[in-house]
């Protein structure tokens, strides 16, 4: 009777712990999901921003970065992979945006559109920044042998990592932020 | 936006991180903003109106200081009413790693949830040992910030996770056009009749105009503290006086005064003011008391505060050359750094700018354009920024499981 008992309440204990493991698994993937739509959100605005200013202000080159991170954001808000191509042309945008043509522009351009394209390549870095977190938090807990060995992820694919380089342009008029590698500003 | 703060320390104990939260909280209030704070508390009639009390600290004694504690049913039921009344869009919770409110209404709450990291602390055995309890309420955070790059280091290391930059604020307005203390005030006449024109007023008594007796130091912070310096200003300060006659030392912050001042040379008691603990509402006043605001700190500081706060008062600033303080005076272009531990050169830059005040108005101009980049009203639109893009979908809402 004792054993009986005994396996009962360690095969009930086991199921809650694996219960509970999946339960952070499934909010993980929630989290993972929110700050990819957060990201892909932030990706967009700041295209759009950036192709303002080169409409505004004539830039060719500027226009067609811009043109072409847009494009690929139609599949991206359908869910596509945060892939290589998505990468290379958001790596594209973020060069374009500190050119040199850009930089001279800007001295000429109306202080809101700059404004406008500086927050939005500002706030792309921190989305990025808040997915590429809930990517680890996620790798780290689907990579522990007990998760994998009970299939506790489920049918989800592991999500990767989006690696772009989004520094900033430097504007030599705006204030300096040592403290900071990338600025957010509210409405 | 409706947002809930939680704070993981008592109330009514001074401390860096319920000072964070309370000026956060009142600049967001400010902003037009729902603001609900959370908080353990010792006299409930010190809260203010917008915190909710959340149960009495216990003290623990850990690493050679004392942490109030709090964790248990009691607390998070109080934690979970809150959760449930409020209906947050998000929920900020503070120094999440303390076993504390914070951690408990991780532990409680699903949804949109921030924190902020302040603790900068190289080798935490605690973090090390705690962090796979830690982790699952740590996961469900959408958005991480830290005070300053050490904190940021600190979280990388022992938690593995990564997080973005947002400096602490200063309370500017609290220190803008701050007087002197009574008996530091210019001559009566003189420079007393500026009106309302206080920061004004004393930029140009800073050119020239008398005061009761020379140009003042000020040191503010613990006194029997090694750290925090005051034995490198104390030895710095004959030799300031041999090449600046009538210069003056304004020393205040808590420890034994009478130990200090034993050990000063009789000759100059006469020129040092040691004033002991201020009250919060006197230090911007006591930073304008000085011609120079001198922080010869020697340990590592995570973030160089009081050297903002003075700046904010618009007293010019000469600190030792650690990190935090070079990169919050702008590699020494908003005040002035001497080697760390180094009395003589100490005694030589306060010499240099006691001597030049058109020096001085230049560093103080110089260092409120550093102030404004830390004024709440900035740092707190930038968290704001934050809470817009973890938030959203839907309010923060208690957890299924309770996990």
């Amino acid at each position: 009777m004792t054993v009986v008992v005994a396996v009962v309440v360690l095969v009930v204990a086991i199921a809650t712990y694996l219960t509970w493991l999946a339960s952070r698994l499934d909010r993980l993937a929630n989290r993972v999901d929110a700050t990819r739509a957060g990201l892909v959100a932030q990706l967009t605005a700041r295209a759009d921003a950036a192709r303002t200013f080169a409409r505004s202000c004539g830039l060719d080159d500027l226009a067609i970065a811009a043109e072409r991170a847009r494009a690929g954001h139609a599949t991206l808000l359908a869910e596509a992979a945060l892939d290589a191509t998505a990468e290379d042309a958001e790596n594209a945008l973020s060069r374009a945006l500190r050119s040199p043509a850009v930089a001279l522009a800007v001295g000429r351009a109306a202080p809101g559109d700059v404004h406008a394209m500086d927050a939005a390549a500002a706030r792309v870095a921190l989305a990025r920044q808040f997915h590429n977190d809930a990517v680890g938090d996620v790798r780290s807990l689907a990579g522990r042998r007990l998760v994998r060995l009970m299939h506790l992820s489920g049918r989800r694919p592991l999500p990767a990592y989006f690696e772009i380089d989004d520094a900033p342009p430097v504007r030599e008029d705006g204030p300096p932020r040592p403290e900071s590698s990338a600025e957010v500003s509210g409405p | 936006m409706k947002i809930g703060l939680a704070c993981p320390y008592t109330w009514d104990v001074p401390g860096g991180v319920q000072a964070h939260v309370r000026d956060l909280a009142e600049t967001l209030l400010d902003a037009g903003h729902d603001v609900s704070v959370i908080t353990p508390v010792d006299d409930e009639s010190t809260l203010p109106p917008y915190a909710v009390d959340a149960g009495r600290a216990v003290p623990v004694p850990y690493n050679g200081s004392v942490a109030r504690l709090l964790m248990g049913p009691v607390s998070a039921a109080r934690v979970r009413r809150w959760l449930r009344e409020h209906d947050f869009d998000v929920l900020h919770a503070h120094e999440p790693t303390a076993p504390s409110v914070s951690l408990l209404a991780c532990m409680l709450a699903d949804g949109p949830l921030v924190a902020t990291f302040h603790t900068a602390n190289p080798r935490s055995r605690f973090l090390t040992a705690a962090q796979s309890a830690l982790q699952p309420s740590l996961e469900k955070l959408r958005a991480r910030i830290a005070v300053s790059e050490a904190a940021r280091r600190t979280l990388v290391e022992h938690l593995g996770a990564g997080a973005i930059l947002i400096p602490n604020g200063v309370a500017v307005r609290a220190f803008e056009g701050a007087r002197p203390l009574p008996r530091y005030r210019p001559v009566a006449g003189v420079g007393d009749d500026d009106g309302g024109g206080g920061a004004e007023g004393r930029g140009a008594e800073g050119g020239g105009s008398p005061r009761e007796d020379g140009p003042v130091v000020v040191f503010l912070g613990r006194i029997d503290e090694p750290r925090k310096g005051l034995d490198v200003l104390m030895a710095a300060f004959p030799l300031l006086v041999e090449q600046v006659p009538d210069a003056r030392l304004l020393v205040a912050g808590p420890g034994d005064t009478e130990a200090v001042r034993s050990r000063i040379d009789p000759s100059l008691l006469g020129r040092v003011d040691l004033i002991g603990l201020v009250p919060e509402a006197d230090k911007a006043a006591v930073f304008a008391s000085g011609s120079v605001y001198c922080a010869p700190n020697t340990g590592q500081e995570s973030f160089g505060i009081v050297l903002l706060e003075a700046m904010a008062a618009g007293t010019p600033v000469v600190a030792s050359d650690i990190d935090a303080f070079r990169r919050v005076l702008d590699d020494g272009r908003a005040g002035r750094l001497f080697g760390v531990g180094e009395p003589a050169e100490l005694a030589a830059r306060l010499a240099e700018l006691l001597r030049d005040p058109a020096e001085r108005a230049r560093l103080v101009e110089r260092g409120r354009a550093v102030v404004a980049r830390y004024d709440w009203r900035v740092v707190a639109q930038r968290i704001v920024g934050v809470y817009e893009m973890v938030s959203g979908d839907s309010p923060v809402s208690v957890a299924a499981d309770d996990t």
